[in-house]
Parts: C-alpha cells; structure tokens; sequence
C-alpha cells in the first residue's frame, strides 16, 4: 500500500537558555550565555499507510505535538527526512497545507466572531473548494452529524463540544488526504465523546482520509485506531498493532480479591515479574480472601505501565475513574499527572 | 475557463492578487458584520479616537500659542504637516491593527494556527482585523489638511491631486513598516511589548520637520526608524514648489523598499518562531 | 495579610520582569531614541522662539521636565487594564478573585516588583544622566526626599486610576476604547507631553486642581523647585493634593470594585 507520509530518522533540537534559581540567579541570567540543547525528538522512523487511522500516544512533553508540527510543515526537522503526500513539508507548506487539516486541541482555528457557515464559506474560498465537492461534503456532514444547531452560531458562542466538532468538520471540508487530530476530545463529556469518535471513523471510512490522533484517552484509542505509536522522551519505544500491545510489554493481568470486609482490592500483576498464586496466599496470610477474579488488562492500563504510571491519572476519562483504584502502586506517583 | 469538477485541477489554480482581494473581501464583510453587533465597544472605540485626535490638537495648539514658528515652519505649513501625517497613519490603523495582538498570541501559542492555511501567513493574519475607527482619524486629518491648504493657498490642478494620493501612500508604507517590524521582534524577544509601544509613540514626532534633527540621529531617523518619511519628505512634494530634496522623489521606491524589508523580517519571524509556547 | 506575603509577591514580579532580559535591554534603547526625539523637537522649538525663557521655563528646565516625565510615564506605566480584560475573556478572572488576597491588593503587589525594576532600570540611568549633562541644574538636597514620596503617592494615584478604569472594563466589552481615553486624558493634563507651564491660563486653573497632575507634574515640579516648591510652605499644598486625590481614588476605586465583583458573581463570571 502507498503511504502518506514517510519519516526516516527525524530529530529535532530546541535551544533554551538555562535558568538559574532564586532573585541572584534572575539577574546573572540576565547575562548568562548559558544555552542547553533538548532534543524533542530523537531519531524517529515512520511510515504511515494511506487511509489509516493511527494512534500517536505519548506522555506530555513526550515530543507528538512537535512531530506533527514538523509534518504539517510549520517546523523544520533538525536532522532526518520526512515525506508528506511526495512533499518535504517544510519546505513547500503551503502546497503541503492545501492536503492536510488539522485540528489543535483546544485552539479553535475558526473565525471566532463569525457563524459557522460563514467560515466554511471562507475556507472553500481558500481551499478553492469547487461548489459541487462543498455540497457533497455538507451532504455527508448532515448524513453523520446534526450539524444545522451549530451552523448558524458564531464560535465563541459555542460549548466547547461544539466548537470541537466544528473545528473537526472545518478540517475535513477541503477533502484533505490527511488530517491531523491533536486530542481532539480533551474536555469533552462522554456523549460528546463518541460523537467525535463516530464523526472521525464515518469521515475516515467515506473519503479515506488517513488520520493521524494524537490522545491520552485511551477510549479513543481502542474505538478508532488498529496500530499506535508511542513516544517517549522523543524516542519511539512501540509501534505496532493494538492487540500486539498487550503481549509486548509482559504479560499483565488483574487480579482482583474479595476481602473478609467485602471490600475489593485490585492489583495489576506482571506475570514475567511475580506469579498470581504467590501475591494470593501472601495476601492469605494477612486476612480471608472470600472471592478471586483474574481479569485481563486494558489498553489504558498497559500505557500506563509503558508511560511509568505518570500520565493516565490526568485523563479525566470515566475508564480512568474506574480504573483509578486499580493502580494503587501507579496512584503513588501521579496525583496530578500532566501539567496541562 | 475550465471549472473541473476534480478537486486537485482546481486547485492548481495560482493564488494571485485578485484571489486575496476576493478574500479580503469577504472576511471584511462578515467582519463588519459581527461588529455592528458590539455597538457599545464601536461606540466607545469612536469616542476614543476622537479624544486622541482631539488631544493631539489641543497640545498642537498650546505648542504654537507659545511659539510663533518652529525651524522657519508657519503654523498653516505646519497644520499641513499634521494632516498628512494623520491620513498617512489610517493605513495602519486599519489593515494592520493585529499587528498589536502579534504578542500574545505567540506567546501563548494561538499563532500556530496562521501557519496550516494554503495563504500567506502574514496576508491571513492581517485580515483578521479590520479597524474601522482608523476612519475618524482617516476624516480628521482630511478635514485638517482641506483647511491648511486652502490657507497655504495651493492652487488645485489634477497634476497636485495626483502627487498628493502617490505621497500619501509612499508615507503610510513607513509606518506600516515600522509597525511590522516592531511587532515582529516579538518572534525573539520575550516581553518586546514596549517596542510597538514606544515606536507607536514615535509617530507623534512624524508631524513636526526633519531638519530639527541633526548628525547622525538625522540619518537614524531617516534611513533606520523612517519618521521624517511619514510626512516631511513626501509632503515637501506638495508644499515646495521647486527645491523639493531628491530624497522626496525617491520616497516611493524606498517605501516599497522599507514595506517589502519589513514583511521579509515577520516572515523569516514565522519561520524562526519554534512554537514551544502551549 | 501581612507584609512578608506582600514582598513575596515583589520579589516574584522582579524575577519575572528579569526573564525577559532582551526585551529589558530593548526597552533601554528605544526609550533612549525616544529622548533623542524629544530633545531635538525642543531645542528647534527654542531656537525659533528667539527667547530663552518661556513662561518662566528654560529650555534646561523644560528638557529636564519632559525627559523626567517620560521615565517616570514608563517607570509608572501598567497594563493592568489589559490584564484584567484579558482574564474577564478567559475567565481566568474568578480564580483570581479566589486567592487568599484581596484583589486590589494582590494586584499592587504583584506590580510592584516591575516598578521596581523598572524604577532602576529607567528612571535612576535618566535622572544620572540628566543630572551629568545638565550640569547641576536639578537641585540637590531635601528636594530628593520631597520628590521621592511625591512618586510614591504619585504611584497610588496612577494605580487607583487604572483600577477604576479596568472596573469599568467588566461593564463594557470596550477595553481598547476606554483605555486610549484614560491615556489620552492622562497623557495631556498630567502635563507629560507638555509641561502645564506653558497651558493657556483658564485651562491651566482647572487643569491644576483634577487628579491627574498628582502623577507627573507634582513630583516633577517639587523636584525641580519650581511653582514656590522650593520651600517647605510651597510643597505641602501639593501633597495635600495628592493625598487628597489618592484617598479619594482609593475610596472610590474600592466601592466601585467591589460594586463590580458582585456583577460578576451574579453573573457567573
């Protein structure tokens, strides 16, 4: 199969000046040639096939916001190579940008003061959308979505559900080949959730846009993508299918048991580390076990244990909720998780 | 021409003047149509300028009730000077307004957004403020200038008009470039706020001469921060009659020049920007 | 609240204003052209006057006021009106009104590590180099003090009418439209862009008794000596003025405010 976009050996360095502590060390700053290089990313090869939708998952600070920086064009790469529809996006963006949509997050790239429709109007210019592909494409976005509620509503009048949606549908109207998604869903209610979700894979199935989602909802995760990657510390430590992740990074499994109490205490178990019968008669040693279950473990709780427990308690995710127990151990280190 | 129905022939199509006209067009239209709705800020905004324009005058005023004449110039040739300068700014009050909010959306990273449209980023970012109170001052200064002339008594000839809208022009390419680029230094400098600031105030010293300055800060004020190009050099094409200095003629190209210097120093802003801010 | 909170916050606002060493060297500069401007513009203007005094102010005495009032403009300049309708936008507003500070308070304090800074950086360089330049025209001796808690109340002026104005921001959507009045109006009757001597006589009497001399012209006129400051008796009608002025703003700015947040609670911010 032809791929979208292609990354061979990317790195990315950033520049900053090291800062001293304290009232002295502001005013020696203040002189200070002192500068560090950090390395976002480092040495990243990818290739992503046309038409996939796949998941990039990484702590914060991990360097995903920086690689789709560099694939959108906006950044240029330190060293490596990257190709983006047959483009280097860097150094033809604008051409580049005419293939791609993207959607930050929180920023909404709309005309603030203006209806909705307004800005798709204006998008179409700018795109040069031809009349016929912006009526077929308003066609499928009513086949998927209600979207007549929000048409007439200037964005900063919008929830920001709402506006989400409609920065995901302003990204999509140009019919791009590839649309970059950076956590599209932070913030938003269960509801307004798999909305997105459905909108997203409807869209990915009916024009074969590749999509490439960045997330720390896992929810996300397991209902849209079939292969993720993960980045740490700007290294790529997986890429693989979704399944294959469970396997890879030991055999987890959760063990959950009914105490003399009634209460239920959870307990993520690497079975290459320690045996389940082992933890179960310690445990048995210290008080009745009434009932045992042995569950397998969810993608969330596997990225967690990949991201060293630091990240997944941020996500305010109702699976997160309920899982929130569980890693008691993961629970110790992360109280505030990402400094979003 | 071929209207495809094929989504890529048509966008091989070049993106020309006239397609940013049609644009610009368009946003401004939907532009002030959303502004009809805060009719108190519109209101308040308007009174604003007026005062401004208004207290300019007032210490225009009480300057020449104190001093008859400043460097051979009469209080009429002065007030000429004063009206130029104030149409010679409406430009940049009006198209490049967002210049102001440059800053803040880098710092907080909102600028990313400029940078994923197949436009240029600098015409996009531009046009999404429209001032329309740069208007009042836009009236104000025509009113100014009317009344000067007619005391200077310039005769009107086709020729006269013709010089007056090339100068005009010529002299708001400097201040829009002055403002590009002191908007700009904010891509390296954190907390550069204070350059648009005090360059911006740098524009009340447009209305007075040039030849007050002297050595080297006649040369800085000239070539490095272009005020005496805001409305000494070009007006002197109106109010001289013969004797207009060889820098008034070359004021045209050196404006396109400043103009074109000052979006090449946003751009390579934009470029260099590593939006790490988020 | 006690004090050690409150110098935390100076402490903090002077490390803050540090960071952006650039911007502090950039600053320097452009205020230094800026004074370059203000110099030539005056000294033409005295040149074709064919006088050397001018309704008893010296060209000496009117580049020393117009210089002084200009650091002392950016020395005192705030962007607490900006600020504030940037946090109604975001809304960030509320968690500001929930810190274990009163608002007002919190926001003088946190101000006040950049006018320090600021105070060293700007105004003390100019007035050395004044002083050097001019050879001796500032007077030196208990003028220093006079001026010093003149700046001081001049502070607490400035501040109580940035603080009346940003309230008046929570009504309106207009921050840009009010802001440009407040500084306009300032900027002109406080006498920085043109020293109060040289105001037609009529406006000058109504000019002298609204708050907005308390900011730049009192403290420059005690520094100066000028306007009968040169004695004790000449000097305490003008910080009866400023004192006036700035428990009357303080009052007033307080009620407002305080009018203002219960709009904003009703509201839901």
């Amino acid at each position: 199969m032809e791929n979208a976009i292609v990354m061979k050996n990317v790195c990315k360095d950033f520049k900053i000046l090291n800062r001293h502590e304290g009232l002295k060390g502001s005013i020696r700053d203040l002189f200070s040639r002192d500068y560090k290089t950090i390395s976002a990313v480092k040495d990243v090869s990818l290739e992503i096939a046309k038409g996939e939708i796949i998941g990039y998952l990484g702590p914060n600070g991990a360097g995903k916001s920086t690689t789709i920086k560099m694939m959108t064009g906006v950044l240029e790469p330190t060293s490596g190579e990257i190709i983006v529809n047959g483009r280097v996006p860097y150094k033809d963006r604008t051409a580049n940008s005419e293939h791609i949509g993207v959607v930050f997050g929180q920023r909404s790239q709309l005309w603030w003061s203006l209806p909705l429709i307004e800005s798709f109007k204006l998008l179409r210019d700018i795109y040069m959308v031809s009349k016929e592909d912006y009526e077929n494409m308003l066609a499928l976005y009513r086949s998927l979505v209600d979207i007549e509620p929000i048409l007439h509503k200037p964005v900063r009048q919008m929830s920001l559900g709402q506006r989400t949606l409609s920065d995901i549908l302003a990204a999509f109207l140009h019919n791009p080949d590839i649309v970059f998604l950076d956590e599209p869903t932070i913030g938003l209610d269960v509801a307004m959730k798999s909305k997105i979700r459905d909108l997203i894979k409807g869209l990915n199935q009916q024009k074969g846009t590749t999509v490439i989602l960045t997330t720390h909802d896992m929810g996300d995760v397991d209902a849209l993508c079939k292969r993720i990657v993960i980045i740490d510390k700007g290294m790529k430590i997986y890429d693989n299918d979704i399944d294959h992740l469970k396997t890879y990074f030991g055999s987890y499994r959760t063990l959950r048991m009914r105490l003399s109490d009634d209460t239920w205490e959870e307990r993520v178990i690497d079975e290459s580390k320690e045996d389940v019968m082992d933890v179960i008669m310690k445990k048995q040693k210290e008080c009745k076990i009434k009932d045992i279950q042995l569950q397998e473990i969810s993608t969330e709780e596997v990225i967690k244990k990949i991201y060293g427990g630091e990240e997944a308690a941020s996500d305010t995710s109702a699976k997160a909720l309920e899982v929130a127990a569980v890693a008691a151990d993961a629970a110790a280190s992360s109280e505030e998780g990402g400094a979003k | 021409m071929n209207e495809s129905a094929f989504g890529n022939e048509v966008k091989k199509r070049r993106r020309g003047f006239g397609f940013y006209a049609r644009i610009y067009r368009k946003i401004l239209v939907q532009d002030l149509k959303s502004k009809m709705s805060y009719r108190a800020d519109f209101i308040i905004s308007t009174i604003g300028m007026i005062m401004t324009n208004l207290s300019g005058f007032v210490t225009f005023l009480i300057l020449f009730k104190n001093f008859p004449s400043i460097n051979g110039w009469d209080y009429h040739h002065m007030l000429f000077l004063y009206g130029f300068s104030l149409i010679a700014l409406t430009p940049v009050q009006c198209f490049f307004d967002n210049n102001w909010n440059l800053r803040f959306q880098v710092q907080s990273g909102d600028f990313i957004k400029y940078c994923f449209r197949p436009i240029n980023v600098f015409f996009y970012f531009m046009s999404e403020v429209f001032d329309v109170k740069g208007l009042g001052q836009f009236a104000f200064g025509i009113g100014t200038l009317v009344y000067a002339w007619v005391h200077i008594g310039i005769p009107v000839t086709p020729l006269v008009i013709l010089k007056l809208i090339l100068f005009l022009i010529t002299a708001s390419l400097f201040m829009i470039a002055i403002m590009n680029a002191a908007a700009a230094t904010c891509f390296w400098i954190v907390g550069s706020g204070y350059v648009m600031v005090i360059m911006f105030r740098f524009k009340d010293f447009a209305k007075y001469p040039s030849n007050i300055f002297h050595g080297v800060f006649r040369i800085l004020f000239t070539f490095v921060i272009p005020i005496a190009f805001v409305a000494y050099y070009p007006s002197l094409a109106i109010l001289e009659s013969e004797n207009v200095p060889v820098l008034t003629w070359c004021a045209p190209a050196i404006g396109v020049l400043f103009f074109y210097l000052s979006y090449k120093f946003w751009m390579l802003g934009v470029r260099k920007y590593d939006f790490t801010g988020s | 609240m006690n004090l050690r909170k409150r110098l935390a916050l100076t402490r903090a606002g002077i490390m803050e204003s540090l960071q952006y060493r650039l911007g502090t060297a950039v600053t320097l500069f452009a205020n230094l052209i800026y004074l370059v401007l203000v110099y030539f513009l005056w000294k033409a203007i005295y040149a074709s006057a064919g006088t050397d005094v001018v309704n008893g102010m010296t060209f000496t005495d009117t580049m020393i006021y117009l210089i002084l009032a200009t650091a002392l403009f950016n020395f005192l300049e705030m962007f607490v009106v900006w600020d504030m309708s940037r946090s109604i936008q975001s809304g960030k507003i509320v968690l500001d009104l929930l810190k274990p500070m009163k608002f007002r308070s919190y926001t003088f304090w946190s101000y006040s590590g950049s006018h320090v800074v600021l105070f060293t950086l700007t105004f003390i360089p100019t007035f050395i180099v004044v002083m050097i330049v001019t050879h001796g025209a500032i007077p030196m001796g208990i003028n220093l003090l006079y001026f010093a808690i003149a700046t001081v109340i001049a502070l607490v002026v400035n501040f109580s009418m940035e603080m009346i104005v940003s309230t008046i921001c929570l009504y309106t959507e207009s921050t840009w439209g009010i802001n440009i009045v407040k500084e306009t109006i300032v900027l002109l009757l406080s006498g920085a862009s043109i020293p109060l001597a040289f105001f037609p006589d009529g406006f000058k009497t109504i000019v002298e008794y609204l708050p907005f001399r308390a900011v730049y012209d009192i403290p420059l006129t005690i520094l100066l000596e000028k306007n009968g400051a040169d004695t004790i008796e000449g000097v305490l009608p003008m910080f009866g003025l400023q004192l006036i002025w700035a428990l009357v703003l303080t009052l007033a700015g307080t009620l407002f405010w305080n009018h203002a947040v219960k709009k904003i609670t009703v509201n839901g911010g």
